[in-house]
């Protein structure tokens, strides 16, 4: 019983968010609605939880004086300041809270975001070496496609010659070709195969085979 | 002074000839008649109807106001407050109305009336400030009703999804009833990123130090999230036979509650109960550059001997992987994000690529049920690509001949591409 009333669950569920796909109905549109807000309203309780687990963690490394416990000290006031400002001041514009997200919070973001130039630079510099014949390719593409989307790098590099004319007219063309048909035939057959195991894996969930996302093992027997 | 008498004097009149409407049912001169409301074809949701009427060659004059436009109004026939629709300029016959939400199934009745406005210059600064132009009450033409839109109950636009929805599913589903008891002699392609699940436990059980799961940025209602899940499911049940610690930082608290069970469960069938530990399955943020700060953070302390990176990520995909590298763990990623996977390809040992995070669960468990429903998925990609391979053909036989067989050839390429 423990296991089947949320098979069945998710059976119906699966059922119906497939069926209201095709109907365009209203009435299958504000069922969907309530569906959806069903879920936003689990997803707030679930908030709860995360909360208990955020706090439960740090509280217990300060306590036990685990290593590097002062960060958790620097989370929690940080957790506690956001709850106070934000329940006893408001979060409008202009409020305590909107100026900590702004100027603490955006800038924050905004620091681990231009880390990824950083990274993207020495992810580069261990691909682009021309190892193989694969690794030799993905680097010549790698190179006709910059230097075909920054404008005038042709004429920099090569000056106004014939040869660097002639790159810099025709450069951006090959680029183009690359991006529009080897790069997008790949990613099309990896979408396919994501189309495709998205509806097996949809429909091993809804029928009971795979159930150990439910905590009752697999249908289809015990784990090798 | 005067203006405002002569406005309230026209107001009296409008109440007036609104009270004459209702007990007669008759539109007075100089208001819009011949109200005729129908379903709107083109409008699938079954709550909008197109109103058509005559509109008065001069609207009824009343002292002190002015006709600003036409307003059509509606109510539920058994009994309902007059709703406002749409404003429409003086000389409109038709206009489509919305919002007649079918549900219980009510009748409605539309009428259309001469909206006024106050006059003179006071009128006319208050509507070019943006003021509300109209002045209750509205005078009700004769109305048009009972009357109710009527909904489409499927798209035929999605009639090929349908079919082919419909198609992969019977496929997989007969392949798993057709090989379910002989599943363990079908082939399944080595996937070196699942390959080498083991030997990254077994470093990570050898070197004393945990393994990190990340699975994904998406919430638990993401396919890819759930498949991430159940990668997680066997994957723990194999660190808890080792004891083997493994972290699993979330950034959703439905997906931290999932997990947790997930793991629960995992331990316990590995016969290692008490080893289970829900502090290691914790809510970090649900910030995508917070939770990439981190589980970096992580990382870079508890230099972990392996890390799992499953699920759809966005551009925290190559931060993760590359503080990851930097802390010498082996690491082992497998996305859906077509995006993303340069990202992984190059900064992780392994990548699975698109679908094989799908067949991850099947691969690593080997359950009959699942590598039968594995197989019929390979089928239905076939069936796919010959499709495919049909509809080039097709397409270039319609583009250079003419006739009847170039034209079943178009509407085959038709029917896929609409």
């Amino acid at each position: 019983m423990k296991l089947q009333v949320p098979l069945l669950i998710t059976f119906l569920a699966g059922v119906f968010m497939a069926v209201q796909f095709f109907v365009p109905h209203e009435l299958g549109q504000t069922a969907f609605g309530e569906l959806l807000n069903w879920g936003r309203i689990v997803a707030a309780f679930a908030l709860v939880l995360g909360i208990q687990s955020l706090l439960r963690t740090h509280v217990e490394k300060i306590r036990r004086r685990r290593r590097d416990w002062p960060y958790s000290t620097v989370a929690i006031a940080s957790f506690v300041m956001m709850v106070v400002i934000g329940i006893g001041f408001g979060s409008d514009r202009g409020s305590g809270f909107d100026w900590v997200f702004t100027h603490v919070q955006v800038p924050l973001d905004a620091t681990m975001f231009s880390l990824l130039a950083f990274f993207i630079a020495s992810a580069a510099f261990r691909t682009f070496r021309a190892r193989s014949t694969e690794a030799t390719l993905l680097l010549v593409a790698a190179v006709v496609v910059m230097l075909g989307r920054v404008p005038g790098s042709l004429i920099v590099v090569f000056g106004h010659s014939g040869a660097g004319e002639w790159l810099h007219t025709n450069m951006p063309d090959v680029s183009e070709w690359i991006m529009n048909f080897p790069s997008v035939a790949g990613k099309r057959g990896i979408i396919f195969g994501v189309a495709l195991g998205s509806i097996a894996t949809a429909l091993r969930i809804m029928l009971g085979i795979e159930r150990s996302h439910l905590g009752g093992g697999s249908g289809g027997g015990g784990d090798e | 002074m005067n203006t405002l008498r002569l406005q309230a004097i026209g107001l009296c009149m409008l109440l007036a000839a609104s009270v004459c409407v209702a007990q007669t049912g008759v539109a007075p001169a100089g208001m819009p008649s011949g109200v005729q409301a129908e379903d709107d074809p083109e409008e699938p949701r079954g709550t909008q109807a197109i109103v058509t009427w005559q509109a008065p060659e001069e609207p009824m004059p009343l002292p002190g106001l002015v006709a600003v436009g036409q307003r059509v109004i509606f109510r539920r026939v058994d009994g309902g407050e007059w709703q406002l629709g749409p404003l429409v300029p003086l000389d409109a016959t038709s206009t489509p109305v919305g919002d007649l939400k079918p549900w219980p199934w009510p009748k409605w009745e539309i009428a259309v009336s001469v909206e006024y406005g106050p006059g003179g210059a006071l009128g006319e600064m208050a509507r070019e400030a943006g003021w509300p132009a109209g002045v209750d009450p509205i005078l009700p033409s004769a109305t048009v009703g009972p009357v109710r839109p009527v909904g489409a109950w499927y798209k035929s636009e999605y009639t090929n999804i349908l079919a082919l929805a419909v198609l992969i599913c019977l496929i997989v589903i007969a392949t798993i009833y057709a090989i379910r008891g002989r599943a363990e002699q079908v082939y399944i392609r080595p996937i070196a990123g699942l390959e080498a699940v083991n030997d990254a436990i077994g470093r990570a059980t050898e070197m004393g130090k945990p393994i990190v799961y990340v699975s994904g940025l998406s919430g638990i209602g993401d396919i890819s999230t759930i498949a991430s899940m159940l990668i997680l499911g066997h994957l723990s049940r194999r660190s808890a036979a080792y004891e083997t610690e493994i972290l699993v930082p979330c950034n959703d608290p439905l997906v931290m509650a999932t997990e947790r069970e997930i793991v629960r469960q995992a331990y316990t069938e590995a016969g290692k109960p008490d080893a289970y530990s829900p502090d290691n399955i914790f809510f970090v943020t649900d910030s995508q550059f917070g939770y990439v700060a981190a589980v970096d953070g992580i990382m870079v302390r508890e230099k972990p001997a392996a890390a799992f990176y499953m699920g759809y990520f966005y551009a925290e995909a190559l931060i993760l992987a590359e503080t990851g590298n930097q802390t010498g763990a082996i690491q082992i990623a497998g996305t859906d994000a077509d995006t993303q996977l340069p990202f992984f390809i190059t900064a992780c040992d392994y990548t699975l690529m698109g679908e094989e995070l799908y067949a991850a669960s099947a691969y690593l468990s080997r359950q009959p049920l699942l590598v039968a429903q594995l197989r019929g998925q390979d089928i239905a990609k076939s069936i796919i690509a010959a499709v495919m391979v049909a509809g080039v053909l097709a397409a270039t036989y319609a583009a250079i001949v003419t006739g009847a067989a170039a034209d079943v050839a178009r509407a085959f390429v038709e029917w896929f591409a609409a």
